[in-house]
């Protein structure tokens, strides 16, 4: 009892004095122009932070409050920070109208002082942005401190809220080397050359694009392993006896490959939402992906599938194989050799086609590579988003190229056939031949996808099986 | 980085007006190297010739998906909005046709790169378009790239929220908000400066056009989508589809409209500001605005 008394007088002293102290702020409190807000744009090629050294814009906001009549503002930042050769936008605004008015910004080192031609009276606005400003190098808490003059009357700004800096990175100082650079100057004098392949900017881009390209390989390569099981599966059903089960495959194929994919992205990321289903992005961006991938790899499958040989099915059924042990054990490892050329092919395609997540906002890396061209006005970061694609699809045109080369030279006969010489002996070759084919009959996956790059193996596929 | 160097000589003052290029005596700059990041107003030249990319015409682009400053019409496709009627007049004032077709509708991000690309060095315009009009705020950093007009417009910055949404531009800049805005506007500059939290967590989503932003908003993709007041207003007055919402505020920026002209083209662009200025005189900017926003603005 007793102790509840005393924290209740305890609660009302300290009520008592945060009330006096609050009483003896308030006048100071009350400045005549008050800090609103100061902020600084980020200025970190494809990152958030502000860069110290390195030219940005300042904001800066006040508040001009009763009985005042601003006529100049000074702004002074920390030692090392920089207002030379800046430009000043000065706007004085009345809530949301703008008030017309003529400042010149006169700046000198770390100070800028703002002449307004008008005074800005109470309850108006007066906004500051001050582009080509720099931060100290060294970086750390910035805050904006100054004075102002209101009738006559010089008096000091409430510092403002401190503004986060970071150093100078090794990266922004090869970038200021390279400015200074004859030969950077002499390259981005060209117009042509200057807009698509500013050194600075293939340097610094090449860094801020590099998250973006891993989102995009990692889009691809998680959605294509179910891209392939679920092309497999309507493949599969699409060939299948029961006429349902085909309509369901054709209906799936048809529509999917039959409309942008640009289209179904707009249905899935807007769409879903709607129905409060609420998916990562990246997550979506797989999903989307895959169910894309997947119809056209079903296509793939199916000519795939119907291109192996009748003599095929018929050889199985002879050794007393069932449909379903035809399919797992001779027509698909077949087919799997057949159609590694389009799938990559494939892939490349789905790989490219990650860029339309871009446009609704999967931080992939068309994405990183438009803001940076939004932000700078120059097109070369999307020439180094160019490199980035080419690193992954040039090494697998090629791997297309090689296989297909291979395939042409088995299907016209080409290279050594084993098969072809045990059939020239009698019968015991021949009998060699017939545990050969049974050998073959059961091929391991890494032989059936290792084949194509193997000259001449001649085992699946291609004219010699026909027979 | 700022520093862009870009050919900006013009061998323009001899040219011939035959050469695709309409002579107006009297109103242009000539040959004035613009220097550096520099403000350098060209001298008056009384040869001082306007390039055109197509003759008599003023070729426009924009980015279409910004009404009601420019948006395509539903039915026929056809370019409409403040901003086309504004160039219409504006090129009746100058003596051309204002000249938009089905290539005039391009990435914002893209229209200042694309007017800065143009190339003059020979003293005629070879390249996409002479202007680029698509409620673009005059900032600094753009007058790096080009010149921009004298304003034509003022405008602010907005806040918009779902209807039942109690979010504020403080709650916003926080880990795991989203925040939807169009790439490269002032509206994108805005919220990474002002809302750094949200930032640095990916938080501020950047997209193609302001559509996309209010759709995902509408869908709850996004907390709050940030874009021109003028723009936020009119999209949730006239779509239905906005109903759910709301203009929760006006952040006061003071902005202001212009148009971006080529730097090598220093008559144009006075030709443009006379115009521009003989519009309000005689009443043409006020009309536009009636029509537009239902009273001056």
């Amino acid at each position: 009892m007793r102790a509840a008394h005393s924290h209740r007088l305890g609660r009302l002293v300290i009520a008592c004095v945060t009330a006096l102290v609050a009483l003896a702020l308030l006048p100071s409190q009350a400045q005549a122009l008050t800090t609103e807000k100061a902020t600084a744009r980020p200025n970190e090629d494809g990152g958030t932070g502000v860069i110290g050294g390195m030219p940005t814009r300042l904001t800066w906001e006040g508040f001009v409050e009763e009985g005042e009549a601003i006529t100049s503002v000074t702004l002074t930042l920390p030692e090392g920070a920089s207002f030379d050769n800046t430009t000043t936008k000065v706007t004085v605004l009345d809530d949301l109208t703008r008030i017309p008015n003529d400042a010149t910004a006169t700046p000198s080192g770390n100070t800028i002082t703002v002449q307004l031609s008008d005074p800005a009276k109470e309850g108006y606005k007066l906004r500051l942005e001050i582009e080509g400003m720099a931060f100290p190098p060294e970086g750390g808490d910035v805050v904006v401190t100054g004075s102002y003059e209101s009738a006559g009357k010089k008096k000091d700004l409430a510092p403002s809220k401190p503004i986060a800096t970071i150093a100078n990175t090794w990266l922004q100082q090869m970038v200021s080397f390279l400015d200074a650079q004859p030969w950077v100057q002499a390259w981005n004098q060209n117009q042509f050359l200057g807009m698509f392949m500013k050194p600075q900017l293939v340097l610094t881009s090449l860094f801020s694009l590099f998250p973006g390209w891993l989102v995009c390989l990692g889009i691809v390569v998680v959605a294509y392993p179910f891209a392939i099981l679920l092309g497999l599966v309507f493949a599969l059903m699409k060939i299948s006896k029961f006429r349902v089960v085909r309509a369901i495959a054709v209906v799936y194929i048809n529509v999917l490959r039959g409309t942008p994919l640009f289209l179904q992205i707009y249905i899935m990321f807007f769409g879903l939402p709607m129905m409060n289903i609420n998916i990562d992005n990246n997550v979506l961006g797989v999903i989307v992906m895959a169910i894309n991938s997947s119809a056209y790899l079903a296509e793939i499958f199916r000519a795939g599938i119907e291109s192996i040989p009748t003599g095929q099915y018929e050889a199985a059924a002879s050794l007393g194989m069932g449909r379903l042990l035809t399919m797992v054990n001779i027509i698909l490892p077949q087919t799997v050799r057949r159609v590694i050329p389009t799938v990559t092919s494939d892939f490349i395609m789905a790989f490219k086609d990650t860029s339309l997540l871009s446009s609704v906002g999967v931080m992939e890396l068309m994405m990183f590579s438009k803001n940076l061209t939004s932000v700078t006005g120059n097109m070369t970061p999307y020439v180094t988003a160019a490199i980035f694609y080419l690193i992954v699809t040039l090494p697998l045109i090629k791997v297309v190229s090689t296989i297909e080369k291979r395939m042409a030279q088995s299907e016209r006969g080409g290279g050594p056939r084993p098969k072809a010489k045990g059939k020239e002996s009698g019968a015991e070759a021949d009998d060699a031949a017939t545990r050969d084919e049974a050998k073959g009959a059961e091929p391991s996956m890494v032989e059936a996808l290792s084949a194509p790059f193997k000259a001449g193996t001649g085992v699946f596929g291609g004219v010699a099986d026909a027979r | 980085m700022h520093n862009m160097s870009r050919r900006s000589f013009l061998k323009g003052s001899s040219l011939l007006a035959g050469m695709g290029a309409i002579s107006l005596v009297g109103c242009g700059g000539g040959a004035t190297p613009a220097a550096d990041g520099g403000s350098a107003q060209a001298a008056p030249d009384a040869a001082g010739t306007i390039m055109l990319v197509n003759e008599g015409k003023l070729t426009c682009i924009s980015n279409m998906y910004f009404p009601p400053f420019e948006f395509m019409d539903e039915k026929t496709g056809e370019p409409k909005g403040f901003d086309i009627d504004l160039s219409r007049e504006l090129a009746k004032h100058m003596g051309l046709e204002a000249n938009w077709t089905k290539e005039s509708n391009m990435g914002f991000d893209t229209l200042v790169p694309t007017i800065s690309a143009v190339d003059y060095s020979d003293g005629t315009a070879k390249g996409k378009a002479d202007i680029a009009i698509a409620g673009m705020t005059i900032t600094d950093k753009r007058k790096q790239e080009v010149d921009m007009s004298d304003p034509y417009l003022d405008s602010n910055q907005s806040l918009v929220l779902r209807k039942d949404s109690e979010e504020t531009l403080e709650s916003l800049n926080a880990e795991g908000k989203k925040i939807a805005v169009q790439d490269g506007t002032t509206g994108e500059e805005w919220a990474r400066e002002n809302l750094p939290v949200a930032d640095a967590s990916k938080g501020i989503v950047k997209l193609d056009d302001i559509i996309n932003a209010m759709n995902g908003l509408n869908s709850t993709t996004y907390d709050a989508v940030i874009t021109d007041l003028p723009v936020a207003k009119y999209q949730i007055e006239t779509e239905k589809n906005y109903a759910d919402l709301k203009v929760a505020e006006g952040i006061p920026t003071g902005e202001q409209y212009g148009i971006a002209v080529s730097k090598s083209n220093p008559a144009l662009l006075a030709a443009i500001n006379k115009a521009l200025k003989e519009m309000v005189e005689d009443g043409t900017m006020k009309q536009l605005q009636i029509t537009w926003f239902g009273s001056e603005v």
